[in-house]
């Protein structure tokens, strides 16, 4: 079934995020422009981008397809994705920012002054954003399947050219515009159909069957084990201030208090978008709750209009959905690969705009190629994987080298090694122990509430071991961290 | 003795500065005179106050996410209780969480802000 308002809206994102892109295009010069945007963006601007590039697929589809599958346990996702924004601005937005570092690899390089270090903590940012482009290309795919019957390697190959297209002709300052247009895009395609569906629903026939089947739906308690649960918070609160393309956005920030206003703000707006994903999974686990056993819960949003509503009203409706999930695979997508093509161009091609170009373009097919060789996961849990594997990794060098003194550059190697080989392996045993509920199997498949504190430890033994290499000009970059601009202290 | 530039005005237009990516362990690290020992008390002060501040707020946060999975884990009684039809449950984690977390935020955001008020009052 080829419906054609919903490749309308899908060619209307498309174009507009190209155009946008392109109109952003004759600010962008300098090799500082392609990166940060030259640091010359609002708060407000700058968390609505931070806000589009952060609420992806695993938060447009996933969430409600999660409620689906799991009921009140996938309640846990939308809160664990905003307060780990929470974390980010207690512990890192107004340091991260004064360090003048504009990728991760260059805070290690600026606290340590240790090749070793970047080049690990490259490899990791490598690893990790690659990691998060493969389920959006999995949710691109799905989505143009179900919308319009294409076969499932088109909407990856979509999402990808336009993503490259965008990138190269624009950089950061052009990706913040495409960013901030696309959370409110989102925002206004899930809003639009969750109201119109439930003022179509409340005034329906038999409102007390309907009300009574709510409670019976909704009721039972959650999936997850109280173990899994406690993981899964924890993966999500420390993995969210280790995330390579949401770091990226802290340095365009003018000032660390700045960073700090952007953050909260961006608190409000993923609060207020969460409430749409969580009331589209209750319709969805009224309506259509077989999606649940058939493994396309993901579907979900999709779906939905189609099965509340008929004739054109389900069609419009549709098509606005479509539109939105695309939204969302760009712009997460093109936030990860400006991250993936600056850590890529920085460590193979000296930083140049040519070798950003360059690495663009790897960094936006090496991920079409995995996508096309695994299959889909259900979104929430894959994302959910790489945020246990961010927390496991990158959180304990940020959270130490921002706050600890005695942190050494042997210690911080340690423990991301330590963190990624544990995480990581757990997560590939995982993959083969299917059906067995016991407590070990939920040890392995969410390894984050061991595997976090593990690195940590780690690190922090390691670097009393080693505690004649503590850097001696500590006390600077700590100052520097955390002294505040002199133009904070007017506003 | 070099020509006039044609422009009156190209001397007094700031020039466009290319910022370009640093190469491999040349980051300005701060240097200067070495900063006086009271100076470097009070940035520990500073620093010590944030910590402490950010740590409190987020183990508020984390006791009470905790607590609630641990509640809901112990006392499943309470998704019998509903409101609009609507399990307990559902909405403590669906809608009322949010607003404590940005709370969280806005009071941590002032808090932040009158410590490094509170340095630069001390260090100036």
């Amino acid at each position: 079934m080829t419906q054609p308002f919903s490749v309308i809206a899908l060619l209307v994102v498309c174009l507009a995020t190209v155009l946008v892109a392109v109109h952003g295009l004759r600010l962008s010069r300098t090799t500082s422009d392609f990166y940060v945007a030259s640091r010359t963006v609002r708060p407000w601007w700058n968390a609505s981008a931070i806000g589009g590039e952060y609420l992806s697929a695993a938060s447009f589809l996933g969430v409600a397809g999660l409620i689906v599958v799991s009921g009140q346990s996938g309640l846990w996702f939308p809160i664990g994705y905003t307060a780990g924004y929470l974390m980010l601005l207690l512990f890192v937005a107004a340091p991260l920012r004064r360090s003048q570092a504009y990728t991760l690899p260059d805070f290690a390089q600026i606290r340590f002054a240790s090749v070793p270090l970047r080049k690990i903590t490259t490899y990791l940012v490598v690893l990790i954003c690659l990691l998060y482009i493969v389920p959006q290309m999995h949710g691109a795919s799905l989505t143009l399947t179900v919308a319009t019957g294409l076969p499932d390697w088109a909407g990856p190959l979509l999402v990808a050219t336009v993503v490259c297209l965008t990138v190269v002709s624009g950089g950061m300052r052009s990706v913040t515009f495409v960013q901030a247009f696309q959370y409110w895009l989102k925002l206004a395609a899930l809003v639009v159909p969750t109201i119109f569906l439930l003022t179509r629903l409340i005034p329906g026939n038999d409102p007390a069957l309907r009300v009574q089947q709510l409670g019976e739906r909704l009721g039972g308690g959650g999936s997850m084990g109280l173990y899994e649960t406690i993981s899964i918070i924890i993966a999500l609160l420390f993995g969210t201030l280790g995330l390579p393309h949401v770091l990226v956005r802290f340095y365009t920030n003018p000032t660390g208090q700045a960073a700090r206003s952007t953050t909260v703000i961006v608190l409000g707006l993923l609060s207020f978008f969460y409430i749409w994903p969580v009331a589209l999974g209750i319709l969805g686990r009224l309506f259509t709750p077989d999606l649940g056993q058939t493994g396309n819960a993901d579907a979900t949003v999709l779906l939905l209009p189609g099965t509340i509503l008929e004739g054109l009203a389900a069609d419009l409706l549709t098509s606005v959905v479509v539109g939105g999930a695309f939204a969302a695979f760009l712009s997460t997508t093109s936030g990860l690969v400006v991250s993936l093509a600056g850590a890529v161009s920085q460590e193979f091609f000296a930083g140049t705009v040519r070798g950003f170009k360059i690495s663009t373009v790897l960094a936006t097919t090496a991920p079409l190629l995995v996508a096309g060789l695994t299959s889909s996961l259900a979104l929430a849990g894959a994302i959910g994987n790489v945020f246990a594997f961010t927390a496991s990794t990158i959180c304990p060098l940020l959270l130490l080298g921002i706050w600890w003194r005695q942190l050494t550059s042997i210690g911080a190697i340690a423990g991301m090694l330590t963190g990624a080989i544990s995480c990581a392996l757990s997560l590939l045993v995982s993959g083969l122990l299917t059906g067995s509920d016991s407590f070990w199997v939920a040890l392995i498949r969410q390894p984050a509430a061991w595997s976090v504190p593990l690195a940590f430890l780690v690190t922090i033994l390691v670097s009393l071991a080693t505690a004649k290499r503590v850097p001696r000009n500590v006390e600077r970059i700590l100052a520097r961290l955390h002294v505040p601009e002199r133009s904070d202290l007017h506003d | 003795m070099s020509r006039q530039p044609t422009d009156p005005f190209a001397i007094q237009r700031p020039r466009r500065v290319r910022v370009q990516a640093p190469d491999d362990a040349t980051f300005p690290i701060p240097s200067g005179s070495p900063e006086h020992s009271a100076d470097a008390f009070y940035v520990r002060q500073l620093i010590r106050s944030q910590l402490r501040l950010a740590v409190s707020v987020a183990s508020g946060i984390i006791v009470l996410l905790v607590g609630i999975t641990v509640l809901l884990s112990f006392w499943p009684a309470i998704t019998e209780m509903a409101l609009f039809s609507i399990p307990l449950p559902w909405w403590i984690l669906g809608v009322g969480v949010y607003p404590l977390i940005i709370m969280a935020g806005v009071l941590y955001n002032l808090s932040a802000v009158r410590n490094e008020r509170r340095y630069r009052s001390i260090a100036r």
